[in-house]
């Protein structure tokens, strides 16, 4: 493995004035494992706040994680070790892996050294280049800060990658603002490979581009792999970027992976709720699919949802998928005081009680429960209802328990974060469903 | 023949730099008349006697007609009380002016960009507290300060500008801070990260060339105010005798026959409003030509 990262969690510490806000985190990426074979370009896809471009920082040690690892050119036994480790908590055995090829780990010369074998390319090539720099200047910098050749020879290579990228050679000596977006891309890029590293990343690389560049700068990007064997992780919310580009897929949905695989698998055979939507939404595919609408907003990644992130927006979610009675009590004060005022005439009053109960005042459980049952396929949350019962104060409905996903492994090498893929929660749920 | 290529380079650039400025025509004129001011401070200083001018240090009053005369041949600008020819008086006065604005300037400019910039690359608490210090002696009026100062140092030019440095450093300082911590937010910061750039080379690499600029352009501003604030202080008094050529202090020699001899009063400040003037004017064009994404 090129890189390996093993329950990567970012969390960005909210800067609070006092009490309010104080001790609050954002959780950008949360318990993130990925790995990058020699020669292979990696998609990340999502959509905009899902921790695409903070899981890459990460990976280039711009960021340093709250927890987790990012290891580095790891022989594929050892990696096998080391995920032996962490499963059985040998945290000694770990630090002793991670001493050696944790990308944190290294400081001032070997830093360096790990510097040259990464790139990266950034999104906006309007402000990832120096505007006071010639493109000489910027081309030849992670060459010349990681001693990767001296000031003569690196102003040579400039000129061979200025013709590698497709730039005239006079272009050495402008400034950024004399080119256009996509010859700043090349620059950037060329910057980018100019160490010739073993590894690069890619942060949205086309999307400040006009639809023309796009393709002329993937296609190079294609070029370019096959001819140094780059490995690349290609972030972009454009599924078409990586259907065209990406070997494998992983799939983000408020910084967690939801779905992982070969992109076939993944693009054209979507397991995932999230990634099934999500494919739905991609223009000029409405045909082949029906298109699946969510409902609601991304998740404040402050206070994400338990259980499973994607379950307040998921079409078929169900009762162990992380239902809070936070959740269940506005969706039950919405029918109870608008589609069903009739029946309720304004005087209830929901009151979540505690993190699974809810307390309803002002009716009873007969009506309740008649009105759940007729909305509990549109209004998802209701499936979680696990029992309704009179009591002095009013009626206490009580919530099923949940379970928070990990990542399934499923037949044709996919893994895939949802229950409905969890061996263990599907043998009881069949159980219970039989037994109803 | 590379090297050829570059410097080639960089004569098109600056010969680009002059047709920015140029086709800024007011620009041109503020350049034109700040170039006239400093021509004058500098025959002032060295060979006074160009102009024919004896005394380049003091005014020289005529007591045997005190009462400013109009505009006439021997007295092209006039003269005012005590019977002082304007023209001359006006000519010795902008060096003074100039060179007390300048000093007060490159102080407070100097003092205020290293700190502001210190402490925006530095962060947290000790930014903190530094921004404090700052807001404290932001919130002294120049006015006040002057004349604590004047009072207990005594009234002199020096203190005079020293007083208008002390009010206008933290206004550097702001300003500095805020270029750096914008301009450590960009994307190119964290390539040269990614590049293996260290902390001190991306700050004297990248940071100040992209944070210098933009002050410099505010100093070029700023020195019209200044010289504005100098000529207050001395028109309200602050000045500590009687015949230093002062353009402020000329303008309050006349301020008595304001209704007689409106001239007296009018052309020592138009000298101070025309090189306010300029100075922003020209500021506007180095601005263009300094920032390289103004160019079209």
């Amino acid at each position: 493995m090129i890189v390996a990262a093993r329950r990567l969690t970012k969390y960005f510490q909210l800067k609070g004035t006092g009490i309010v806000g104080g001790g609050l985190s954002l959780k950008a990426v949360d318990d993130i494992s990925i790995d990058i074979k020699e020669g292979s370009i990696v998609g990340v896809v999502g959509e905009s706040g899902s921790g695409k471009s903070t899981l890459g920082r990460l990976l280039m040690a711009l960021l340093q994680p709250t927890s987790g690892q990012v290891l580095f050119d790891i022989p594929d036994d050892v990696l096998a070790e080391y995920d032996k480790y962490i499963e059985t908590n040998q945290a000694d055995k770990c630090r002793k892996i991670e001493e050696e090829y944790s990308i944190f780990r290294s400081k001032g010369k070997a830093m360096k050294e790990m510097r040259k074998q990464m790139g990266m390319v950034f999104q906006d090539p309007y402000s990832s280049l120096d505007p006071r720099m010639r493109v000489e200047d910027i081309i030849t910098e992670p060459m010349l800060a990681t001693g990767y050749l001296d000031p003569e020879k690196a102003r040579k290579r400039c000129l061979e990658l200025l013709d590698e990228v497709g730039l005239p050679r006079d272009f050495a000596f402008r400034y950024p603002h004399e080119l256009s977006g996509g010859q700043r891309q090349r620059v950037a890029l060329a910057r980018g490979i100019s160490t010739l590293p073993k590894f690069l990343v890619l942060d949205e690389p086309t999307s400040a581009l006009d639809v023309s560049v796009q393709a002329q700068i993937l296609s190079l990007l294609k070029k370019i792999r096959s001819r140094y064997n780059i490995s690349m992780l290609l972030i972009t919310h454009n599924i078409a970027v990586i259907a065209y580009m990406a070997d494998f897929v992983n799939v983000m949905y408020a910084g967690k992976v939801m779905e992982s695989g070969v992109k076939r698998d993944v693009i054209l055979n979507p397991t995932h709720p999230y990634t099934i939507a999500l494919i739905s939404a991609v223009p000029g595919r409405a045909r082949m699919r029906q298109r699946i609408i969510l409902q609601g907003d991304p998740p404040n990644l402050v206070f994400p949802p338990s259980g499973c992130r994607f379950h307040p927006r998921c079409p078929v979610a169900f009762e162990l998928c992380g239902w809070t009675a936070d959740e269940v009590a506005t969706d039950l004060d919405y029918l109870v005081q608008g589609k069903y005022y009739t029946t309720f005439q304004g005087n209830t009053q929901v009151i979540p009680k505690d993190a699974l109960s809810i307390l309803i005042k002002g009716t009873n459980s007969i009506q309740l429960s008649e009105m759940i049952a007729s909305e509990r396929e549109k209004m998802r949350s209701l499936m979680s209802i696990a029992n309704i019962k009179d009591t002095e104060e009013g009626v206490l409905i009580s919530l099923s328990h949940f379970v928070t996903p990990k990542m399934y492994n499923l037949d044709n090498g996919k893994k895939v974060s949802c229950l409905l893929y969890s061996p263990e929660v599907m043998a009881t749920q069949k159980g219970a469903i039989s037994g109803n | 023949m590379q090297q050829e290529t570059a410097e080639a380079g960089r004569w098109e650039n600056l010969k680009l730099s002059i047709s920015v400025f140029m086709a800024n025509k007011s620009a041109v004129v503020g350049l034109i008349i700040v170039l006239v001011y400093l021509i004058d401070a500098l025959i002032m200083q060295f060979d006074p006697m160009l102009l024919g001018i004896h005394h380049p240090d003091v005014l020289v009053p005529n007591f045997l007609n005190p009462v400013p005369l109009p505009p006439s041949p021997q007295h092209i600008l006039g003269t005012t009380y005590p019977g002082i020819d304007l023209l001359t008086s006006i000519l010795k006065a902008i060096r003074i002016d100039l060179a007390y604005s300048f000093f007060v300037v490159a102080v407070g400019a100097s003092v205020g960009a290293v700190i502001g910039i210190v402490s925006a690359w530095a962060s947290g608490m000790f930014d903190e507290v530094i921004m404090r210090i700052t807001d404290i002696v932001f919130s002294i009026p120049y006015l006040i300060l002057a004349l604590a100062v004047g009072f207990i140092l005594g009234r002199s030019l020096w203190h005079m500008s020293i007083a208008l440095a002390i009010t206008w450093w933290p206004l550097y300082a702001r300003y500095a801070r805020s270029q750096t911590l914008s301009t450590k937010e960009y994307t190119f910061i964290e390539a040269a990260k990614a590049a293996g750039v260290g902390r001190t080379t991306i700050m004297f690499r990248h940071i100040l060339p992209n944070v210098l600029p933009p002050i410099f352009i505010q100093i070029s501003l700023d020195l019209g105010s200044i010289m504005v604030i100098f000529s207050t202080l001395a028109f309200i008094g602050f000045i500590p005798s009687a015949n230093i050529p002062e353009l402020g202090y000329l303008t309050s020699l006349g301020l008595n026959f304001v209704q007689t001899a409106p001239w007296a009063l009018i052309f020592p400040g138009l000298f101070i409003t025309i090189f306010a003037l300029a100075v922003n004017l020209l500021g506007d064009g180095l601005r263009d030509v300094i920032d390289p994404r103004r160019r079209g």
